[in-house]
């Protein structure tokens, strides 16, 4: 299970053997992981309209449904502007707070952060359960405003990380050097700092957008039919029809996504953000 | 500053390009005034005084921890003074900021905008200033063939050599016509050969500038070998601030001693004081050195005597003390014969034979003297107890 | 000279943020000691009762389930996650790496009701794996994966795989390799090497990454509710119930906080559990 290429110049066969098994379960491991996507895909062109296995017939018809479902495109567009808000606003917020926590000591400082940080482990159902009853309490309906707000919320800390990460990597003696060539604090940020702190934020933000396009548990809490997102409507479907609209759903998400990410890791490098690669 | 400042010190050759000039006009002498920096419990710093003349060339010299950086950060404004003063120029530095100091910064690893090309990194100073776009780009130029990296405007730092980029990082720094520049380790990043070459360069840049330069350097051949002089460091002290010759020769306590160069170190105890003139007894012998570094020590007292391997001589007849070679060093210009001496502070002497010949001349397993001018010697309270 | 220039510019938007989290955290709190009045969303006076419902037999049974539950899938997800990690970690190959960060990561940003939906079909009576087992002649009728733990934990370790595999990947790559090559030196094979230097150094991402698992499975929700379908209960479920089918919020609160309290249990035993770990990998 060590390094394959050396075991496989060594002549040592119980080694290569090692080897050998090692991969063997990593593979396994990759298909157990892939194996939901490929059977969905499969599914997805079912011509029938109850799940089987294997398909009889093949069909885009619920491609086109999906399409056409109004549910889904409503959530679609619920989904965006949320998303949109969200994301945006929790990039302002967890940047400016991932600098003010990089660079500055301040009273209060770590029980803010224990706070913004606190929603990876408090569970989203509770969340959820929170600001719905918040609302109730403050006698608020539940509007776009309430489910943007929970959004930020859920998604601030993997702003933060990320643009924290960056702040890090971030050679402060930079911005050292721009003191020392007349830049005041205001020049300094913009012309050293922000400019390369660009691939975090961008970073930061992509991921905090997916996040909040596709949260559940808390948005079904918070929303409302009229603010309901596409994983919310996703979810009500399945639980009122069995055919594979969903499925055909789920493949345009899952190539989506995987898209996305690719893109990310290509211009981003996605293993030093998630910090599963050593930096430098 | 404006672009078209009059000087009233104009280049008295016209050989001498503009910036150059203009620098000899703007240089400024640095004072510091019991200076001192905690960090929270640790003194990082301890009420340093240290007066640096217009155009100097000055060394912090010291162990990692000893201050040096500390000092250099209070300089920049980096960092700020928890007691004392800093004028540069005769002018008071406590409220003015780093950005308003005027002080050139080359930082250990350069520091280059990773994000700028060599150009932008040059003007980045000028622009801060509001200087003129035509003028930035003459005066970038000029910079730039200063450290001779004509033409390499357009490359990103990255795409550079680290003698390369610490070029680029001495222009930058240069191109504001600073008061002082400060280099904090800049060499350390480089390999052994280009090393040696850009500090005859820098050295080079700085005569012809006549920029007052502080430089931070753990490594004291090249304290030794660029600055007009060195102030030693550890401990968030100076211990002793001199010409290399001074520090070299005539270290004032043990730890410049033993900092700067190598040293063998002979036990012996005080026999009496005369005036500046101290009569010390060691192993096989006695002799007299210069009482200055003696001050407040009673006759009687356990001394130890510091004597380079250079002044080490093997002597041919009797000598002061005496020991069997043990092994030789071959250093290519010279021998070093390390002789086992019963009477020496951990055993050895090292005695530096210029040329070659050591080794057959005197084999391991040989008895021999060892001699030295009590000049070359000095004294100082033993630290063992 | 300002010494922390922007400082409020900066901080303020987070301390509204914060102050949005806490008042959301504030209002179940409240909530939770607050009487039901059936019929009305607005609750009565202030109670113990609903902590004392919990003790009835029936939702310590599913507070019991939960914590079963999300046991088996945290150590379940331990076991899977760690090759690949290693792989990961370890591929020289740009393209496998990528390939692999990718596959492992994806999954994460889909979204629980997408992934449930997709075991649906793999474990459904007429799913994916039926239909392979009949087809093969193994199997007459369909075994029963939907509706029962087995068929939960397989998909919650699905959920939790990505922030494990993330999780120990962080901790391995941070090992320095020069360790194992001094082990391999000594005389251990690659197996023993592993076992005797790697395997200990991992033990903070290990624990990080079992804790952080409990969490993320104790938070779910989609997947118990849609594979469990009412017949696998957990806390998320449970307090989904309440709330939505019959408006009993103050329980729904109070199921919540004790949930709370005993996820922070668990990360704080964690983390006391890696203190002396990472004094063992501290250079």
């Amino acid at each position: 299970m060590s390094d394959p290429r050396k075991r496989l110049i060594s002549a040592k066969a119980g080694e290569r053997l090692l080897a050998i098994a090692g991969w063997t379960v990593v593979w396994l491991v990759v298909a157990f992981i892939i194996l939901p996507a490929v059977v969905v895909g499969i599914s997805a062109f079912n011509d029938r309209a109850i799940l089987s296995f294997p398909p009889q017939a093949w069909s885009t018809r619920w491609f086109a449904r999906a399409f056409s479902y109004r549910d889904f495109s409503e959530g679609f567009r619920n989904g965006l502007i949320i998303t949109a808000f969200a994301s945006s606003i929790a990039l302002v917020v967890g940047a400016g707070f991932a600098f003010a926590l990089d660079r500055y000591s301040f009273r209060g400082k770590m029980a803010l952060e224990a706070v913004l940080t606190s929603p990876l482990v408090i569970p989203h159902f509770t969340i959820g359960l929170g600001f719905l009853i918040l609302a109730a309490q403050i006698h608020a309906t539940r509007t776009f405003a309430l489910v943007i707000v929970c959004h930020v919320v859920l998604v601030l800390p993997f702003v933060m990380r990320s643009v924290y990460v960056s702040l890090r990597n971030l050679d402060s003696r930079l911005e050292l050097a721009a003191a020392s060539l007349g830049a005041r604090p205001g020049r300094a940020l913009f012309t050293v700092t922000l400019p390369l702190l660009i691939p975090g934020l961008f970073s930061g933000w992509l991921f905090a957008a997916i996040l909040s396009f596709n949260e559940f548990t808390a948005s079904l809490f918070v929303t409302a039919q009229a603010t309901q997102t596409l994983p919310v409507a996703m979810y009500n479907y399945v639980r009122e029809y069995a055919d594979p609209t969903l499925a055909a759903l789920s493949v345009i998400y899952i190539v989506v996504t995987a898209l996305l990410l690719t893109i990310a890791n290509a211009f981003l490098g996605l293993g030093k953000v998630l910090n599963v690669e050593h930096v430098r | 500053m404006s672009a078209e400042r009059i000087d009233p010190r104009e280049p008295v050759s016209p050989a001498v390009s503009a910036p150059v000039a203009d620098a000899a006009a703007r240089v400024a002498g640095v004072q510091i005034d019991g200076v001192t920096k905690r960090f929270g419990d640790a003194t990082a710093l301890h009420e340093a005084w240290l007066k640096i003349a217009d155009g100097e060339f000055m060394t912090l010299l010291g162990p990692s921890g000893c201050g040096k950086t500390t000092l250099l950060n209070l300089i920049a404004g980096f960092l700020e003074a928890d007691g004392g003063e800093i004028f540069v120029g005769g002018r008071l530095m406590t409220e003015t900021a780093p950005y308003d100091r005027e002080i050139g910064v080359v930082f250990q690893n350069y520091a280059l905008f990773p994000h700028m090309n060599v150009a932008k990194n040059v003007g980045y100073g000028l622009r801060m200033r509001g200087v003129a776009k035509r003028e930035i780009e003459t005066r970038v130029a000029e910079a730039l063939a200063l450290v001779k990296l004509d033409g390499f405007g357009e490359r990103k730092p990255r795409q550079l050599s680290g003698g390369q980029q610490q070029r680029v990082a001495l222009a930058r720094a240069l191109v504001i016509r600073p008061k002082v520049l400060l280099l904090d380790e800049p060499f350390s990043a480089l390999d052994k050969n280009l090393r040696g070459a850009m500090q005859v360069e820098l050295k080079e840049i700085q005569r012809r500038l006549g920029v007052t330069t502080i430089f931070v350097t753990h490594d004291q051949s090249e304290a030794l070998s660029m600055s007009d002089r060195i102030a030693v460091m550890s401990q968030g002290r100076i211990r002793q601030v001199g010409t290399p010759d001074e520090i070299y020769r005539r270290p004032l306590d043990p730890f410049v001693a033993s900092f700067v160069g190598d040293v063998n170190v002979l036990p012996g105890r005080l026999e009496r004081r005369i005036g500046e003139t101290a009569t010390v007894l060691i192993a096989e012998g006695r002799l007299s050195v210069s009482a200055d570094t003696l001050e407040g020590i009673a006759p009687g007292a356990a001394v130890d005597l510091y004597v380079r391997p250079d002044a080490v001589r093997i002597a041919e007849g009797e000598g002061l003390v005496s020991g069997t070679v043990a092994t030789h060093v071959y250093q290519g210009s010279h021998v070093d014969v390390l002789v086992d001496v019963a009477a020496a502070r951990g055993g050895r002497v090292t005695v530096r034979v210029p040329g070659h010949g050591a080794s057959t001349r005197w084999p391991a397993g040989t008895r021999v003297s060892l001699d030295f001018s009590p000049a070359d010697a000095v004294a100082f309270a033993s630290d063992v107890a | 000279m300002n010494k922390r220039p922007f400082l409020a510019l900066f901080v303020a938007p987070a301390t509204l943020a914060a102050i949005a989290s806490a008042a959301a955290l504030a209002a179940i709190l409240q909530y939770a000691f607050r009487a039901y009045v059936p019929g009305s969303l607005n609750p009565g006076g202030l109670t113990l009762d609903n902590f004392f419902a919990l003790l009835r037999p029936l939702y310590a049974q599913v507070f019991i389930q939960t914590v079963w539950i999300c046991l088996l899938t945290a150590l379940i997800t331990l076991v899977v996650a760690y090759p690949l990690a290693f792989a990961l970690v370890r591929t020289r190959n740009v393209a496998l790496k990528s390939f692999l960060l990718i596959t492992a990561v994806t999954p994460l940003f889909l979204g629980e009701v997408v992934r449930t939906y997709s075991w649906i079909i793999v474990l459904g009576n007429t799913g994916f794996i039926n239909s392979v087992l009949k087809g093969l002649g193994i199997i007459d009728r369909p075994i029963q994966m939907m509706f029962t733990t087995f068929g939960v934990v397989t998909a919650l370790v699905h959920v939790t795989l990505p922030v494990m595999v993330i999780m120990l990947s962080a901790a391995l790559s941070h090992i320095d390799r020069d360790y194992e090559k001094a082990a391999t030196s000594l005389g251990a094979g690659p197996v023993k090497a592993f076992l005797t230097v790697m395997l200990p150094l991992s033990m903070p991402g290990v624990v990080a990454g079992v804790s952080t698992a409990f969490a993320w499975t104790f938070s779910a929700f989609a997947t118990p509710q849609m594979i469990g379908g009412g017949k696998v209960s957990m806390i998320s479920t449970l307090v989904y119930q309440l709330g939505f089918a019959s408006f009993n919020f103050p329980f729904a609160a109070a199921l919540s906080v004790t949930g709370l309290a005993l996820t922070f249990a668990v990360l704080a035993m964690a983390k006391q559990a890696i203190k002396p770990l990472e004094k063992i990998g501290a250079h």
